[in-house]
Parts: structure tokens; C-alpha cells; sequence
């Protein structure tokens, strides 16, 4: 019954959270300053065509431009969100915001969430180590590659493995998410295809983030490590393999709840990632959708991302009771 | 755990084996290339009247002919699906006959009921060749089938010069396949728009309510007439194949072509270095690129005439710029050599002076009148006297406003044109070398400048102009809605400075003369005219500067002679055309060396 009630509250908090930044976003959206149409026209001219082919092109784009009052096209677009309908797109017209979001998501996802996991997986196993061999060479090198590599910003990472591995010794492709060449479906060549496209993608993601995983476990496990009952499993003679596996449990608790928090951005997808390898995700979507002032998509994507790290916020608080006793029982955390 | 190790070496190395060069994988039967007019959306319907359709131009998707990139007239063209035409002198009547072999991608003949079915749909997107409104200059009239294979397309009464560019210029698409989207009294319909009263009002509605259903169609597969038709797309590439039903399939030489998306121009540098593309579009590049680029085998650079040139603008409703002597003195002060070795050195050539034309084509139309135009070479002396003639004052050393008050010259770009910036930023420091306060300020997009110089924001702004080869084409950039003259539905208007996008706000006249009024003539008049007119607009320009023309393009393209020959040679006049075009043509042959 308690968990029902828990369950309840967070749900009706997020769902008060998500129409709170979709009413915010919505209004930011709609008063960015630029004219999409003007700017589709204008980007034709600059690629060559004609001022008339270019006004041609542009002119049935008016057609799905928003129209009446800002309160008007508010209660459109919650109408629409009621009836799960995100809108048409400007930037692609005729094609729905909800089917093309759709398509962009599972590009987000492959390369996020196996970035995510990859370096969340490294960082905190290397994160122990730091932590027990803090004074030894291991845990200065391992400090050491966290906090350079912690520095160093995710485009950074991204041009000079783009570099390394598509320039200098050219052995994986440089853009896109899958060779169109090989059929889509459960074939050798399409899955390898799939996972060379997204080794560039996933490798930059996890080095970028490994860096914040191992000082955050380093940290945690430090605080840990002065804490009475390690102390005691010491004292009780306890192998080391168990003692690891103390430190460990107990120090990784605070990362949970950063790693759900981080798989609900995976949404946001990874701008300057995807940017950088042409990789057609969530982030590179929303990039477009702002060149354009593809106001619907616009808003379809910021109310995923919404939406996702609102979930992740209500699974952690309530995974974080599952994975901790203390939590659950209504102790002391 | 060395065990653990040993294993992923041993996968990373698989994998990379694997990869065997994913970066020149293409066999020799497959075409790599990049369409630079969009970037693919696999969400995008396969029809060529959506902007982000997957259609590819010269490929799957086919216009009745091609323009030749000719420097002065746009009337010249090669076949495409019409593989000849006639046109009467004043252009009132274009008859058209089709490819006598052609046939869609399914085996069905491509016929003159497709060419008027495209028409129709066309009609619905607006536009000039097939505007509703009849008093539209250049607007056909009537769209008549004389045969199978012979289509007849009349002009409306208000005659445009460019009538057979824009009805060769139609896409054909297949009227089995988009013949749906026009109810069957469209051409009824149509009829009845083109005459005047409440009933043409609604009918001419009735046409455009139509234009978002078109735009939004999807065809479940392509239908092509081109040498290929698209086989399928992903969000980051498209393959197209051989299209077996093509009429000169016999010059076709890739059974496949694969176009891949790009998000920016680094990406394109990216995939020429590795040798992937057999030729990519028109892309600015910096010389420690080109250079990286040249060095990968078989790489190749075609360059070629681009009538696009780049210029400083003016509002001239903001103090001092109204001021033609400010303008000169800034002409005098910029070294247009300097700013192009610094913006563009590989993509453009220095303006020889500011005519409103590029150079290339200026030549043609205006001969001798070249020289006696005023060239604005760097002369700061002649700069000093113009800026005093507009009662500018010195103090401390630092120009400043005729009432003493300091002049802050503030000239803005969008941040993410490169070559722009770059050249900003080398005019202000030529600026300030001269003692002119002057700063560059970035817009953070494109669609944001746009939006804050067309709302007369900026004093000072970069603007693309000289848009040929159509004379009108070139001065409409600086005669055209940006300078307060609008042509709608063949009634030139002016609108005041400040509204309605009239943000360069220059004069109605100058020097007697209306450039509005006689940019819009240059669609209507005889070849000997519009050189008559060219040449007042030429010699008004150059000597009012509502523009400070910066440096031309040059379209800089590259091949890679390692998987084909057979490339265009550089200034040819299919340079501009897709690659599909070159292959229609039987250019492109296998075996690169």
C-alpha cells in the first residue's frame, strides 16, 4: 500500500513536471526569433538554385507554418499531446514529428546506452581500484586518466578518434549508421555493418564519460573505506575478493542514481557526438529541427527528453529503495 | 584475465579486418556521392515536390532538360526526358517532344499525360512557370497533349523571357503513380482561376488547398524514369540501382550509386581524404584541406564557373550608411584581394569591382563598359576626401560621425558561414588600420540573421547577390523585396524602408533612374534590351554601392579518378549538373587509373 502511494505521488509529480516544461518550452519554441521559410530559401540560394526555382520550393512550406495566437496554438498542441499526436513536421513536410522522432530514438539509443553502460561498467570497476591503490602507481594513473580524460570536452574526443580511426589508419567507417548496401534485417553483414558504424560513436561516448564515472567511484569508495565495518570485516579476517565486494556494493549506491539520471538523458542524445559521425540520433535531430525552426519537432523532441528523464527520476528514487535496505525499511539512508 | 585480453585483441583486430577498408569500400560497380542541395531524412516521402524528399535529381528523379552553367543565358540546356524542344521567339508557345525510348522504372512509357500530370501538381505548388494567378508574368496559359509524346505549353498574356527555362526546368513525375492527388475536374479548376471574380477566387483556392497534400505524398516505392531508382535509404545513406528501363542506358556506367548524408562540409573533407567519394558537390574548403584532399590518390579538383557572389550590404536608413560617400570611402579602405586570400582562397576570386554581376558573366554583358566603371582600388587618400565630403570628423586619429560623436562600424555574419567571418574580420582590420572603429558581430544561425537583417537590425550584413545567369535573377538580389521592390502576381509595388522586409532601404531612384522598375523589365524585354538595362543597372551600382561587392565564388568541385573517368574538364558547362546527368550523358565510364 505504501509503495502504491509512493508509486502515485511520484507519478502525479511528474506528470505535473512534464506539462510544466512542455508549457515553458512551448512558449521559449514559438518566440525563437527566425522565419524557417525565409531561412529554407535563402539556404537554396546558397546552394545554387535560382531565386524563382528557390521561391518554387519554398512556397508550399507556408502551408504548415503554425497559425493563430500564441493561446490558440497552445491549446492545439496540448490537444494534440492529449490525443498523442506531436504534429507535422516543417523541415520534412507531410511527415509526422512522432514517426520521425521514432526513427532518430533507436539511433540514439545503440551508441548512448552502450557508451553509458561501457563506461559506466570501466569507470566504476577502475574507479575501486584508484581508491585501494590511491598511493600506489596503479590509482595515480588511473586518477590521473580520469580526471584528463574528465577534461577533455566530447567533440574533443570525438575529431581526434575520427582522426585516428577514419583518417590516419582508416579502418572504420567515418559517418552514418549502417552501410545501405547490406539489407536490413538479422544477416551477418548488416549486424557488423551496425556495429562497426556505431564503434566510433560508443568509443567517444565512453571515454568521454568514463572520466566522471572513475573519480566519482574513486571517491565514494575512499569515503567507504573509513567506514567501521570495513574495519571490522578486516579485523574478522575476511578474504579480499569479499572485502572488494563490500566496498563495492556500499560505494556504488550514490552512482545509481546518477546512472539512472544519465540513461534518461540518453534521450537528449549526444549533440556533438552524433554532429561529429553524421550518426542520425535524437541529438543531431534536435540540432536540425533548431536550424530549421521546426517549431512541432521541436517541441516532440524536448518533450521526449522530458518525459524520459522524468521516468528515470521516479525509477531511480524507486530502485534506489530496492537496491537499499535502509531506504526501504525508512531508515537512515 | 590475460587470457580475456588476448581474446579482445584478437576481436578489435577481427572487426577491424572486417571493416577492410570502410574507407574505400565502394566496388567498381557502385558510384559514391553526396547530394549537397539536402541532407537525407529516411522519414522523407519519395517525391520530389517535398523539399527532404528522397528523390535524387538526375538519378531517380528527371526534368525535361538540364541548364547548361552558361555565364550569360539560361536558355540553354541538354535534353533530359524531352529530348528536343521548340520554342516560338517570344517564348508564347513551348512544344515539347519526349525521349521517344523512355519508360518508367515499372516498364510503363513515360508519356505527355505524365508531363501534364506534373504540370498540374506543379500548379498546386505555385511558383512561375506555373503560377494560378494569370496575371503572374511567365505563367503558362494552357498545357495541351498533341501526342503521346508531344506536349504543347502556351504562356499567359504577361510574357517572361524565362518561360522555357522554368517549363524545361519541370520535374516528370508518373501520372499512374501522383495522377491521384488531382481531382478529376483539376484542369476545369484551373480554367476557372485563371479568369477573375469570386469564382476564380475559389477556385484558385481550391488549387492551392491542394498544395500540402501533394507535399506530403508517399509513393509505397520509387517509379523513376532515370537511369536509377532508389532501392532503399536509411538515415544515413541512400543506394539507388540501375533502373533497366532507362532510355540510354548504354551511357550509364555504375550499376549502383550510393549517395551519403552529410551534416557539414568536414565530413565531406573526411570522406574525400579516405578516397570514399567518386565525386563530391560544390564545397568550401580551406587550402591545408585541399592540399590533404589532393593527396589521396586520384583525387581530383574541377573548378568552374559559380554565379554566386558575396557582398557587404547597407541599410540605408542607418546613419552614416545613407550616405553614398560613406560607402565609397569604405570601398576605397577594403583590399578585396586580401579579404578573398584570407576567406576563400580556393572557392573564390576577388571582385574586380562592385557591378552587381560576377565577374565571369560581367564580361559578357558588359564589354568595354567594364573599364570605365570605377574599380575601387585601395585608395585611402580618396577614402579620406569621401568621408569628409560626407561631413565625417578625425579625432585622436579615429573617424567619427559628422556631430562628433564616435562611429562604431558594426558589421555582422552569420557564425556558421566560415568564409564569411573570415572576411568580416579582415575588413575590420583593414578598417582599423585606417582609423575606423570596426567589429565583427556573429548571428548564432543562419535562420536568425536572416530574420534580424531582414528586420532591419543591421546597419552593415554579408549577402549572397549576383545570382545568374537570368539578368533579372542577378539585380532582384539588390533590386528585388530586400530593397523594397516587390513583384507579385505581375505587379511590380514598392514598399516604404523598414517594412515588409525592405531592410536595405536605399532610394527609390538614383541618378534618375528606378533600378527596381528596370530589374523587373528584365524578364519581359529583347536580349538587346536587357543588355541596355544590364548596363544602366551595372553603371548605377558601381557608382551608388548599395552593395560593396566582395569576392565571387568559384564552384570548386572534386573527382576521384581511381574507379571512373571520363570527368567533366573544368569551366565545362555540365560542371553544376548532378553527377547523374554526367552519367545520362555517357561521361562517366569504368576504370579509373
Amino acid at each position: 500500500m505504501n509503495t502504491v502511494r509512493r508509486l502515485t505521488g511520484h507519478l502525479a509529480r511528474g506528470i505535473a513536471m512534464i506539462w510544466v516544461v512542455t508549457t515553458i518550452s512551448f512558449v521559449i519554441i514559438r518566440n525563437i526569433p527566425g522565419d524557417p521559410v525565409m531561412g529554407q530559401y535563402e539556404k537554396l540560394i546558397e546552394q545554387g538554385m535560382a531565386p524563382d526555382q528557390a521561391e518554387r520550393a519554398t512556397a508550399a512550406l507556408y502551408g504548415f507554418l503554425p497559425t493563430g495566437s500564441l493561446w490558440d496554438q497552445y491549446v492545439g498542441y496540448l490537444n494534440g499531446l492529449i490525443h498523442l499526436d506531436l504534429g507535422q513536421s516543417l523541415s520534412t513536410p507531410g511527415a509526422g514529428v512522432a514517426t520521425i522522432i521514432g526513427s532518430a530514438a533507436k539511433w540514439t539509443i545503440l551508441p548512448v546506452l552502450g557508451g553509458t553502460l561501457l563506461s559506466f561498467l570501466l569507470g566504476v570497476t577502475m574507479g575501486v581500484y584508484a581508491a585501494i591503490k590511491r598511493s600506489g602507481k596503479l590509482g595515480d594513473v588511473l586518477s590521473i586518466s580520469g580526471s584528463l580524460l574528465h577534461g577533455v570536452p566530447q567533440y574533443v574526443i570525438g575529431l581526434l578518434v575520427t582522426a585516428i580511426f577514419t583518417t590516419l589508419w582508416p579502418i572504420l567507417p567515418a559517418g552514418g549508421p549502417v552501410d545501405i548496401e547490406y539489407v536490413p534485417g538479422f544477416n551477418a553483414g548488416y549486424l557488423v555493418s551496425l556495429v562497426q558504424h556505431a564503434t566510433l560513436p560508443v568509443l567517444t561516448y565512453a571515454l568521454a564519460s568514463y572520466g566522471g564515472w572513475i573519480l566519482a567511484m574513486k571517491s565514494s569508495v575512499a569515503t567507504v573505506l573509513g567506514d567501521d565495518f570495513i574495519l571490522a570485516a578486516e579485523l574478522r579476517g575476511l578474504k579480499r575478493g569479499v572485502l572488494f565486494r563490500y566496498i563495492a556494493r556500499n560505494a556504488i549506491l550514490p552512482l545509481f542514481t546518477i546512472l539512472a539520471l544519465s540513461l534518461g538523458m540518453l534521450f537528449g542524445g549526444a549533440i556533438f557526438i552524433e554532429t561529429i559521425f553524421n550518426y542520425p540520433g535524437l541529438g543531431l535531430l534536435l540540432v536540425n529541427s533548431i536550424g530549421a525552426r521546426d517549431y512541432a519537432l521541436m517541441g516532440g523532441t524536448f518533450l521526449v527528453i522530458t518525459v524520459a528523464v522524468v521516468a528515470a527520476n521516479i525509477a531511480a528514487d524507486l530502485m534506489y529503495a530496492v537496491i537499499d535496505p535502509r531506504v526501504r525499511s525508512g531508515g537512515a539512508a | 584475465m590475460k587470457r580475456l585480453a588476448a581474446i579482445t585483441a584478437v576481436a578489435v583486430i577481427s572487426t577491424a579486418s572486417a571493416c577492410g577498408g570502410a574507407g574505400g569500400s565502394a566496388g567498381s560497380d557502385v558510384y559514391t556521392t553526396i547530394d549537397g542541395a539536402k541532407q537525407i531524412d529516411a522519414t522523407a516521402p519519395i517525391n520530389p515536390f517535398n523539399p527532404q524528399g528522397n528523390t535524387f535529381l538526375g538519378y531517380d528523379a528527371m526534368s525535361l532538360a538540364w541548364p547548361k552553367n552558361d555565364p550569360v543565358d539560361p536558355n540553354r540546356f541538354y535534353p533530359g526526358i524531352a529530348a528536343t524542344w521548340t520554342v516560338t521567339p517570344d517564348q508564347g508557345e513551348v512544344v515539347v517532344r519526349l525521349q521517344p525510348a523512355a519508360r518508367w522504372s515499372d516498364g510503363k512509357p513515360v508519356t505527355s499525360e505524365d508531363v501534364r500530370t506534373s504540370i498540374g501538381l506543379a500548379y498546386t505548388q505555385g511558383g512561375t512557370a506555373y503560377a494560378v494567378d494569370p496575371k503572374a508574368a511567365g505563367s503558362a496559359a494552357d498545357v495541351q497533349v498533341l501526342d503521346a509524346k508531344t506536349v504543347k505549353v502556351t504562356q499567359g498574356a504577361n510574357k517572361s523571357n524565362l518561360f522555357l527555362r522554368n517549363v524545361l526546368s519541370t520535374v516528370v513525375v508518373p501520372a499512374h503513380v501522383f495522377g491521384g492527388l488531382l481531382p478529376a475536374d483539376f484542369w476545369a479548376t484551373l480554367k476557372a482561376a485563371r479568369g477573375s471574380g469570386p469564382a476564380a477566387e475559389k477556385a484558385k483556392t481550391a488549387i492551392t488547398g491542394l498544395a500540402q497534400k501533394v507535399i506530403s505524398f508517399a509513393p509505397a516505392k520509387d517509379v523513376s524514369a532515370g537511369p536509377f531508382v532508389l532501392e532503399r535509404v536509411n538515415p544515413g545513406e541512400a543506394l539507388l540501382v540501375r533502373n533497366k528501363y532507362f532510355y540510354a542506358n548504354q551511357n550509364v556506367a555504375p550499376e549502383r550509386v550510393k549517395v551519403l548524408n552529410y551534416t557539414g562540409n568536414q565530413q565531406i573533407w573526411n570522406y574525400l581524404i579516405s578516397g570514399k567519394l567518386d565525386s563530391a558537390p560544390f564545397t568550401a574548403v580551406p587550402t591545408d584541406v585541399l592540399n590533404r584532399i589532393r593527396q589521396t590518390q586520384g583525387n581530383e579538383v574541377r573548378k568552374g564557373f559559380s554565379p554566386v557572389a558575396v557582398s557587404m550590404a547597407f541599410n540605408q536608413t542607418h546613419k552614416p550608411y545613407d550616405n553614398v560617400h560613406v560607402r565609397r570611402a569604405l570601398a576605397y579602405l577594403i583590399d578585396r584581394s586580401q579579404v578573398t586570400k584570407v576567406a576563400s582562397p580556393e572557392a573564390g576570386t576577388p571582385a574586380e569591382t562592385t557591378t552587381g554581376i560576377h565577374a565571369k558573366s560581367a564580361k559578357s554583358w558588359l564589354g568595354d563598359g567594364l573599364g570605365d566603371l570605377d574599380a575601387y582600388q585601395v585608395n585611402p587618400a580618396k577614402a579620406a576626401q569621401e568621408l569628409k565630403a560626407a561631413g565625417m570628423t578625425q579625432q585622436g586619429g579615429k573617424w567619427a560621425m559628422p556631430d562628433g560623436s564616435p562611429w562604431q562600424v558594426e558589421i555582422h555574419v552569420p557564425a556558421s558561414f566560415s568564409d564569411w567571418v573570415s572576411a568580416a574580420k579582415a575588413i575590420t582590420s583593414q578598417l582599423n588600420d585606417h582609423g575606423i572603429d570596426a567589429s565583427v558581430i556573429t548571428a548564432a544561425d543562419y535562420t536568425l540573421y536572416l530574420d534580424e537583417l531582414s528586420s532591419g537590425r543591421y546597419d552593415i550584413g554579408f549577402w549572397l547577390m549576383a545570382l545568374g545567369p537570368s539578368p533579372y535573377n542577378i539585380f532582384q538580389r539588390i533590386y528585388g523585396s530586400a530593397n523594397g521592390w516587390q513583384l507579385l502576381a505581375g505587379q511590380l509595388t514598392r514598399v516604404p524602408p523598414g517594412t515588409q522586409g525592405n531592410w536595405m532601404g536605399g532610394p527609390e531612384t538614383l541618378d534618375g533612374v528606378n533600378p527596381g522598375t528596370l530589374t523587373g523589365r528584365l524578364n519581359a524585354v529583347s536580349p538587346e534590351e536587357q543588355r541596355r538595362i544590364v548596363g544602366m543597372l551595372a553603371k548605377v551600382t558601381n557608382q551608388e554601392l548599395p552593395v560593396i561587392q566582395l569576392y565571387d565564388y568559384v564552384n570548386t568541385q572534386f573527382v576521384s579518378t581511381t574507379r571512373y573517368t571520363g570527368w567533366p574538364s573544368a569551366d565545362s558547362d555540365v560542371l553544376r549538373l548532378p553527377a547523374g546527368v554526367w552519367m545520362q550523358l555517357g561521361m562517366i565510364k569504368k576504370g579509373g587509373r
